[in-house]
């Protein structure tokens, strides 16, 4: 798949398969075309040449509320909460308009509480969406996503601004979700987040698929090493 | 629906069919001709606010280009009766054109966001109107006439404005606490947030356009059958346009109740304030909207509720926020949050 803007390639000839039921991350620098990815898949920007299939299906270019009804959605690294509704209204319309398409509102309530509570907002379900923290919005965002039922789910730096224990309770969340049969893709700058988390992982640099694999094989992975960390040893101050 | 709790809680419920039954018992108390004519307009209009409320208020499309359906609604009605057919069938083939005019309006300018939308209906609006001076069949500016061969009921005319101002209110809220409210809701917030749950914001608005059309289309018919003369420059205004988007914008956006309200207001002000001062009435309207846009962009609504509010808080009431809050609000209107 290739995206350009303008002359700049955001994306060359990247191309990759997700299997089912896994969960894959995506890394890279600033700029190494991740979230470009998560766009063209969700159909915010078309390819410039290239395709998108799920399950086997051409999706390219398809708007972001139809795929949603194939069982494809995400989150947005910036979340964006209906703020003037409560936290449970925001999930209940997920649940209206999801895969699932529940109709009675009754009902769609009780999906919505019990995404709640898998994410631990049941507490705040009757508080406005901007009167909660960032860290409760971004689990907003992830159950908002997680309440339209989707088979693929795409999570962009979900665990960005979040306090340690917050990360590592969103961390047995997503492993909660995979054994629930979603695959995952998960583009994250927290490096301990998602080698902990990744079944496996696809290093992006400069718009290019610089490697592919499990974490531990990432991790010892020299030009990874070179390209995204530079010099500094693993695990310590990368470049945010 | 959820259960009413609490004595608020039930006197809402209650509260819309008193007032229905009030209504439709006044003709009994053998009320002015006057009256009866001044609730009429109001009903009217009150219809007009409600189904402007869905589009602008709930889903947050402001459209300038509602004349257009009101006009509609009145020459359908109109020439439905010429063909001989009974008002309440013209009524129903006004909604039903104003309906199908707006999917043909939706289709295009619903593919425009914030001021682009506005400025395209604007432009909807001006160019039916020339359209509409232009064309034989209605007489083209110099207006349409409506004979009818029984005689004059304004009782008839209060029940029909009355119902569709019921049917207003009961569409209203039954929108309000579905799904489909929901969704509007989300939409007139972030609608590439709602497309990301699965909402189609396209089509949602073309939805919500007919059935606030429809609402419209239904009271220029009943306006234009006591009217029996109206001409383009009248229903197809662009001021009947603003008229019809200020009502709820004075009584409280977005609220069912509050674009009754402004119904209300609008209809009264109207009728009343043009008597009294024939050259000032705009301006006092103009003068009544701007306080209201300034100070309380809720509307007249919002007000009362916080003037109910801080009265329960004089009274002691725990459950009720500060006097700060009461008095500045917060997050009063998207976009504007303290």
């Amino acid at each position: 798949m290739t995206k350009y803007f303008g002359g700049v390639a955001a994306l060359k000839d990247v191309s990759f398969d997700i299997p089912a039921k896994q969960i894959c991350g995506f890394i890279g620098p600033n700029g190494a075309g991740k979230t470009t990815l998560f766009s063209l898949i969700t159909g915010a920007i078309r390819p410039s040449a290239g395709k998108v299939q799920f399950h086997g299906k051409d999706v390219t270019g398809m708007d972001a509320a139809s795929l949603v009804k194939k069982g494809v959605a995400r989150t947005h690294q910036i979340v964006r909460p209906f703020k003037a509704m409560t936290v449970l209204e925001n999930v209940q319309l997920a649940v209206h308009y999801g895969r699932r398409a529940v109709a009675r509102t009754h009902i769609a309530r009780d999906h919505a509480m019990e995404t709640l509570k898998l994410v631990g907002l049941d507490r705040k379900a009757n508080t406005l969406a901007s009167a909660i923290s960032l860290g409760e919005q971004k689990r907003l965002e992830v159950a908002r996503a997680l309440a339209t039922v989707p088979e693929l789910l795409l999570l962009d730096e979900i665990c960005g601004g979040l306090t340690g224990s917050e990360t590592h309770a969103m961390m047995e969340l997503l492993h909660r979700v995979r054994e629930g049969g979603t695959t995952i893709m998960y583009v994250e700058h927290d490096m301990k987040a998602i080698m902990a988390v990744c079944d496996r992982i696809t290093v992006l640099n400069f718009g290019q698929k610089l490697a592919e694999g499990k974490p531990e094989d990432i991790q010892n992975d020299k030009s990874v090493i070179e390209a995204y960390l530079g010099k500094s040893d693993f695990g310590g101050k990368k470049r945010a | 629906m959820k259960r009413p709790s609490g004595l608020g809680g039930w006197l809402k419920v209650i509260l819309p069919w008193l007032l229905l039954a009030a209504l439709l018992l006044l003709p009994v108390a053998g009320p002015s001709d006057n009256l009866i004519r001044l609730l009429f307009i109001t009903a009217v209009w009150t219809t007009t606010s409600l189904g402007w409320n869905l589009l602008g208020g709930m889903a947050g499309q402001v459209s300038f280009g509602f004349a257009v359906f009101f006009g509609l609604g009145a020459y359908t009605t109109a020439l439905l009766m010429h063909a001989g057919h009974s008002p309440y069938f013209g009524f129903a083939g006004g909604a039903a054109i104003a309906m199908l005019a707006s999917y043909f309006i939706g289709l295009p300018t619903f593919r425009l966001r914030g001021p682009y939308f506005v400025i395209a209906t604007i432009g909807v609006t001006e160019a039916v109107r020339v359209i509409m001076n232009n064309l034989d069949v209605t007489g083209g500016a110099s207006g349409y006439r409506i004979t009818e061969d029984k005689p004059f009921s304004a009782l008839e005319h209060y029940y029909t404005a009355i119902a569709a101002a019921a049917l207003a209110v009961l569409v209203s809220t039954f929108i309000a606490n579905s799904k489909f409210g929901l969704a509007l809701r989300a939409i007139k917030q972030d609608e590439d947030a709602a497309a990301d749950l699965g909402v189609n914001p396209y089509t949602s608005k073309l939805w919500v356009h007919a059935i606030a059309a429809g609402l419209t289309g239904i009271a220029g018919g009943i306006y234009a059958r006591r009217a029996a003369f109206f001409y383009p420059g009248d229903v197809f205004a662009f001021q009947t346009g603003i008229s019809i988007l200020l009502m709820p914008v004075i009584g409280g956006i977005g609220t069912v109740w509050g674009a009754v309200l402004g119904g209300v207001i609008f209809g009264t002000v109207e009728e009343e304030l043009v008597v009294y001062f024939p050259n000032l009435h705009l301006l006092i309207y103009g003068s009544l909207l701007i306080a209201i846009i300034l100070l309380e962009p809720d509307g007249l609504l919002g007000l009362l509720r916080r003037l109910f509010r801080l009265l329960r808080r004089k009274r002691g009431d725990p459950s009720s926020p500060d006097v700060d809050q009461v008095l500045w609000g917060r997050g009063r209107v998207e976009g504007r949050e303290l």
